[in-house]
């Protein structure tokens, strides 16, 4: 049994033209019990920002609020909200301090910048960065959802056909997973808009 | 003295922070396995040719068997005149190299003078040393200063070597055996920048734990030229682009548009919305 | 414990409520050598006299402008060693952020790092004021940037600004130079005239220093024979 199964998820974000989408399942369990169906793993920063975190749920909930508050804290100090890019750069550096004794997630970030160029990127438990022109995956099944990833993904597409082309790979990235699934939500940030939608998967 | 403003309190000192090493020993006496880093298995090297270095790098980083990024950055900035090549735990070398980059842009500043190699050198291996091998990061560092071209290898327990030519990581053999038939004396730019993507295209082609691109960086008196994807001998042989899903074909069972996302930078200080407000609400 | 427990702060508010160490430090700070800077649309300068004790100094081992990032630098007026302290710990709170956010820190950011330690100096124990007063300049995303930090650790963004010796003439003389469109090229020979004015014998490329940081996000100096041109050009 490894750690990063204990709980069970799987996260995808994709690019598309001046948009990204981040989606995750809704499952928590302790290993092979299920314990809730609404547990997402996606939370907010900030309109144009998202952060996904796989891995031990309580690390997860832990470091989402050392982040809220580091994000925070940023906000009153400068007075503006972080770039994507800022923002991995000081999750990554977060995860590092804990060299030698990791929290155990693995975080995906995505968001807009200023300009609307998209910004994903995904990391491993020490924080090294992975900054990613199309997708990144992370959680219980990394492979099946590489692989639905890579023969789905098409590039530029618009914030509507975005959030088709993510479902589907996630809604079929979980179907071979026993640990992550039922039921799984997208968020999608374009430049004119934003929406998150409660997809309808398989509920065993 | 206390130290000052919200940018120190928020942060450790420096060094790493050893709070959960308890708790994860535990877990693992539980018979639950830590996670997996990152690793860039990796084949990277480096050449001294006439005036100068070159430094190449293959793209694959690998998490187990899986590969992790197709087109990572191996080579590292260590000063304008100065660039490390990485390879082992991804997050070690990426964090070393940027910190020992640092320590030398307050060095520059400090002493009004181009950073030296051998002074990243030193930095660099008594970082490692001190860690005495957990951090593991085996790098080639190449740069020119004041006294000409240097090329060191780093290895993670803190020895190092200066060589006219090295490998290192996973592909180091296949690099070297490319090195040791082709390398000779004062080569030209041209013929030590093909000799290095020939030593990383062996690498690529013949180490599982490297693969991808190649990424070249020259450096000379004159300054460093970063060549990022010089080579690329693994193109997608699959080239059809997937036709998009019909919209309305993923069935949904909720759908709420968020607020349209301000493209503005600087914000105004408000509550936040959400888990903590209506966990507050007591009606 | 017990030796601290005596230390008290030099600065303790007199009857009337105030900080006399403070006042004394921008005394100082007063006694210093002018100092000048001026924000641009494109570009920041800053620019200060090099006055030396006496003509057996080495005067190239004398630097007065210093850079505390690639696109941010710092000029004092008042205590030489006292700005050094300052400069070392702005660097390193500029190291920092790099090191955290990846992105070169702001300028209001750095200055209110620095002007952070200077206030910890006026009321801790054991320590005195800084005898400096600071102008940093740097060119960040929100644009050029000028400001201005005191001993007590107030600081402002200024369009224009002085400190040191002829620091009111200096502000009267920029006040009625300054215009809202000037580019960096016309706002390097207004600090060259403002710094002429007041300035104790003849004015040449030794005894004074001129930085600049302009659209290219780049600090640095001007070079002896720069200033030299500039000189020529406006005299």
């Amino acid at each position: 049994m490894s750690i990063s199964t204990y709980n069970g998820a799987a996260i995808i974000a994709m690019s598309g033209k001046d948009c990204v989408a981040i989606g995750c399942d809704l499952r928590l369990g302790i290993q092979n019990q299920t314990l809730a169906t609404d547990f997402k793993k996606v939370y907010k920063i900030h309109d144009r920002l998202y952060l996904g975190l796989a891995g031990l749920a309580t690390d997860a909930l832990t470091l989402n609020q050392r982040f809220q508050f580091k994000h925070n804290m940023y906000k009153l100090r400068e007075e503006r909200n972080m770039k994507p890019a800022t923002f991995a750069h000081m999750v990554s550096k977060t995860l590092y301090e804990k060299r030698f004794g990791p929290y155990f997630v693995e975080p995906v970030i995505a968001g807009i910048d200023d300009d609307g160029t998209p910004y994903i990127t995904g990391m491993d438990s020490l924080g090294a960065m992975e900054t990613s022109k199309d997708f990144m995956v992370a959680g219980t099944a990394p492979n099946s959802l590489w692989g639905v990833c890579e023969s789905f993904y098409r590039p530029n597409l618009g914030a509507d056909d975005l959030f088709e082309t993510i479902s589907q790979c996630l809604l079929s990235g979980v179907d071979r997973d026993a640990l992550s699934g039922w039921g799984a939500v997208v968020y999608v940030i374009a430049k004119d808009k934003s929406f998150v939608r409660t997809l309808k998967g398989r509920m065993d | 003295m206390a130290s000052s403003g919200c940018l120190v309190s928020e942060q450790k000192p420096n060094g790493f922070d050893f709070d959960l090493c308890k708790r994860n020993a535990w877990l693992e006496k539980q018979g639950l396995q830590t996670l997996k880093p990152w690793s860039t298995g990796t084949t990277i090297c480096g050449v001294v040719y006439k005036d100068g270095v070159v430094l190449g790098a293959d793209t694959r980083s690998t998490a187990g068997e899986t590969v992790a990024d197709k087109n990572c950055e191996k080579i590292h900035y260590m000063a304008p005149n100065i660039y490390c090549c990485g390879a082992g735990t991804a997050a070690d070398t990426e964090n070393v190299t940027g910190m020992i980059s640092s320590q030398l842009e307050l060095h520059r500043f400090r002493t009004n003078r181009e950073s030296r190699v051998v002074t990243s050198l030193t930095l660099l291996k008594s970082h490692l040393f001190r860690y005495q091998g957990y951090i593991s990061a085996a790098l080639v560092l190449g740069g020119v200063d004041c006294k000409g071209p240097h090329l060191f290898t780093v290895f993670p327990h803190g020895s190092t070597d200066a060589l006219p030519f090295c490998t290192m990581g996973s592909g180091s053999l296949n690099a070297m055996a490319v090195y040791e038939s082709g390398y000779k004396e004062d080569m030209s730019k041209a013929e030590a920048m093909e000799l290095t993507k020939r030593a990383i295209r062996a690498g690529i082609f013949n180490d599982l734990g490297s693969g991808s691109n190649v990424d070249l960086c020259v450096i000379t008196s004159e300054g460093a030229e970063y060549l990022r994807n010089v080579d690329m001998p693994n193109p997608r042989t699959f080239t059809a682009v997937p036709k998009p899903f019909a919209r309305g074909t993923t069935p949904v069972l909720k759908s709420k548009e968020l607020r349209v996302p301000s493209l503005e930078s600087r914000v105004t200080i408000e509550s936040q919305e959400g888990d903590v407000a209506t966990a507050m609400d007591t009606t | 414990m017990a030796e601290s427990a005596y230390s008290f702060s030099l600065t303790t508010f007199s009857p009337s409520g105030k900080l006399v160490q403070i006042e004394h430090a921008l005394n100082a700070v007063n006694q210093g050598a002018t100092s000048l800077g001026i924000k641009a649309r494109d570009g920041v300068v800053i620019a200060t006299e090099k006055k030396l004790p006496s003509v057996l100094v080495d005067k190239d081992s004398v630097k007065k402008i210093v850079q505390l990032t690639p696109e941010i630098g710092v000029i004092y007026s008042g205590m030489g060693p006292d700005s050094r302290i300052l400069v070392r710990k702005a660097r390193k709170a500029a190291q920092t952020y790099f090191m955290t956010y990846n992105e070169r820190i702001p300028v209001a950011q750095l200055v209110r790092e620095v002007a952070t330690v200077m206030q910890e100096f006026t009321q801790s124990g054991g320590v005195r004021p800084f005898g400096v007063s600071l102008l940093i300049a740097g060119y960040d995303s929100h644009g050029p940037q000028l400001y201005q930090a005191d001993p007590s650790g107030t600081f402002f963004a200024w369009k224009a600004s002085a400190i040191g010796k002829n620091m009111t003439d200096a502000k009267e003389f920029l006040e009625k130079r300054y215009a809202e469109d000037m580019l960096l090229e016309d706002a390097i020979g207004a600090a060259l005239l403002t710094l002429k004015e007041g300035f104790e014998g003849a004015m040449d490329e030794d005894n004074i220093e001129v930085g600049i940081v302009g659209k290219d996000h780049e600090f640095r100096c001007l070079s002896k024979s720069e200033i030299k041109d500039y000189l020529e050009e406006i005299l």
